[in-house]
């Protein structure tokens, strides 16, 4: 890594911090502006008001912000008011490992499925494969993830009774169905990207060059096109690690998985102030990161790019 | 895109199967303008024009749905979710015994309204923003690129639900601008490169030697040769935005009853697996039908109008 990328990988570090600083800012001061508080008062006022007293609700907003933001920096993110009084930190940690196992095999799926169907379509193009995986393609991108994952139990259903029994989280097995459900939609969004990339490259006089010398097709096309039909795919790194995680709040409430997905409507429904801050400061921090990531692989990938 | 977006084409253009262009030398080509030119290259492209075809009966139904539905939305108790398909009811019912196919028909209203609205707000939310970073650069651009980055790092899933939640009243309105408020910023990063790169072009310095107002050299000058990939933009606008309310509305904060979304036609379907699969299959479709048609005209547009991709 040179001088010059280091500076630049410390300044957009700087710029993921100050996101995380207003998004955890702003989500504390709206989530705590919504009407309501995390415990049920009709029926019991006076507890109510003995809970918001023990965890300082009544303090002014600003009072509570500087406590929560100092605990924050400190990794802290309080009690949660919801699940019997548990640590949001290590709370939402073991959430994360769920999500994190799953959003792993989804984007092993995206890129898979993605990379050989765009080669494949490119390769092939103006023949019936690529008008059946272009037609594919169009119809992955356009349905929603939420159709897809209860098609997907219908269908498991109907095909595969045993392992339609077994939908849910613990077991290995029970990983896969998610994990498609969750990563097709953008395997077909990277298959629409990889094939337009190919078809721009296959067609350079490297490529040809290298098919002149006589290299078998697999080397030509994995080893010199594919190398360079990459970078414009791997934009969509960032985009793809945000709708992964969007995309795992309809799944993970579909196939019952204990992640993080499920907190993001819960927790502002419960008004579980804690939970709503880390996990959508998480968020931005995560999505920040992944851009970032993307921005350093680019030179990795074509020298040609530098950052001064 | 994205966003969440949904952001589900950010991608290059993929060309859908059709016919590649034929270009006949032996006569002198006509004069034709951009337009009718993009609107040749958009016919030759045939499920662009099936997705127009279909988008128009889309339309249409959506329409039709305002002033007539086989059934009134409230009429419970016609028959049983469990009945087959008939000449009366021939999408089935539902649980509570409704019409099935007057809860689409007014679903692809609800459809159509959020699509085209977002897309419309969107554009212009966009375009304005992406016109003035563009064109004054300096402190204005360092602005407006600093709120659409820190508005990527923020999730669209979090303005949404704390706009829906703040108002604490779904409506058609406060989906349209939670919507718009978490997709605008595409635009604006395409209009603003767009700006950037004819701001320097000689008519519009032309324009300026000649004394031309800032704002009429945007709105009159730099916006019109911008138009063909805002259009194109525009046109994936629509179904983000469909596929982001279904989203909403699978869970739970779309509009109200008895506005029948799609997505929560799904949703209220997929409680009733263990009865019927039709109340799960038939929105579904319909939602996936819709949203192909629009990208399907949204690919044929790209090839006819963006001009990186006009060989």
């Amino acid at each position: 890594m040179s001088r010059g990328t280091a500076t630049y990988a410390a300044k957009r570090l700087l710029l993921v911090l100050g996101t995380a600083f207003v998004v955890s800012s702003a989500t504390f001061l709206l989530v705590h502006s919504l009407a309501g508080n995390p415990f049920t008062c009709e029926r019991n006022p006076a507890g109510c008001a003995h809970e918001a007293f023990v965890h300082g609700l009544d303090d002014p907003l600003l009072v509570q912000y500087r406590t929560f933001m100092w605990n924050l920096v400190h990794g802290d993110l309080g009690t949660s008011y919801v699940n019997q009084g548990a640590q949001v930190t290590p709370l939402l940690l073991k959430e994360a490992g769920n999500s994190l196992i799953l959003g792993l095999c989804a984007i092993i799926v995206t890129i898979l499925v993605g990379l050989v169907v765009g080669i494949v379509a490119a390769v092939r193009q103006n023949t019936w494969v690529d008008y059946t995986l272009s037609s594919f393609v169009v119809f992955g991108y356009s349905v929603p993830s939420f159709v897809l994952a209860t098609f997907m139990i219908i269908l498991s259903a109907i095909l595969l009774p045993n392992w339609a029994n077994s939908i849910g989280w613990g077991s290995p097995e029970q990983i896969p169905i998610p994990a498609i459900a969750l990563g097709l939609p953008y395997a077909a969004i990277v298959a629409r990207l990889v094939r337009a990339s190919m078809l721009d490259v296959i067609r350079q006089d490297y490529v040809r060059t290298a098919w002149a010398k006589g290299l078998t097709g697999r080397v030509v096309i994995v080893r010199h096109a594919l190398r360079n039909a990459l970078i414009p795919v791997v934009t969509i790194g960032g985009p793809l690690v945000t709708g992964i995680i969007t995309g795992s709040v309809v799944i993970e409430t579909i196939f019952g998985v204990p992640g993080l997905g499920k907190e993001f409507v819960n927790s502002i429904l419960n008004r579980d102030y804690g939970i709503v801050v880390g996990l959508y400061t998480f968020y931005a921090i995560l999505v920040g990161l992944a851009n970032l990531g993307v921005d350093l692989i680019y030179p990795v990938l074509d020298p040609r790019i530098r950052y001064a | 895109m994205s966003t969440i977006t949904t952001g589900l084409n950010m991608g290059g253009p993929m060309a859908p199967p059709g016919t590649p262009e034929e270009v006949d030398y032996s006569v002198a080509p006509e004069q034709v303008s951009l337009w009718q030119d993009a609107w040749r290259r958009f016919r030759r492209n045939k499920l662009s024009m099936a997705g127009i075809v279909v988008f128009g009966l889309i339309a249409l139904i959506a329409i039709v749905s305002i002033f007539w539905t086989p059934y009134s939305l409230f009429q419970q108790g016609l028959g049983d979710i469990t009945d087959p398909f008939s000449r009366a009811h021939p999408f089935g019912l539902d649980a509570s015994g409704r019409d099935e196919l007057s809860f689409l028909m007014r679903g692809a209203q609800v459809a159509l309204e959020v699509g085209l609205l977002t897309a419309v707000t969107t554009s212009v939310v966009g375009i304005a923003a992406g016109l003035l970073a563009g064109f004054f650069r300096g402190w204005v651009d360092t602005l407006i690129s600093g709120i659409t980055y820190i508005g990527y790092g923020i999730p669209n899933l979090l303005i949404a639900f704390l706009i829906l939640f703040i108002t604490n009243r779904p409506s058609i309105v406060n989906v349209i601008v939670a919507l718009s408020v978490t997709s605008w910023m595409d635009m604006a990063r395409l209009v603003r490169g767009q700006t950037l790169a004819l701001r320097e072009r000689e008519f519009v310095e032309a324009a300026r030697a000649t004394g031309t107002k800032d704002f009429k050299i945007m709105t009159r000058h730099v916006l019109p040769n911008a138009l063909g990939p805002i259009i194109v933009q525009a046109t994936f606008l629509i179904p983000q935005a469909i596929l982001f309310e279904a989203f909403l509305s699978y869970l739970g904060f779309g509009l109200p009853n008895p506005d029948p979304s799609w997505g929560a036609m799904v949703s209220s379907g997929l409680g009733d697996r263990f009865l019927a699969y039709h109340t799960i299959m038939v929105p579904a479709l319909a939602l996936l039908i819709t949203l192909m048609a629009i990208n399907f005209i949204g690919d044929g547009l790209r090839d006819a109008l963006d001009p990186r991709q006009a060989k």
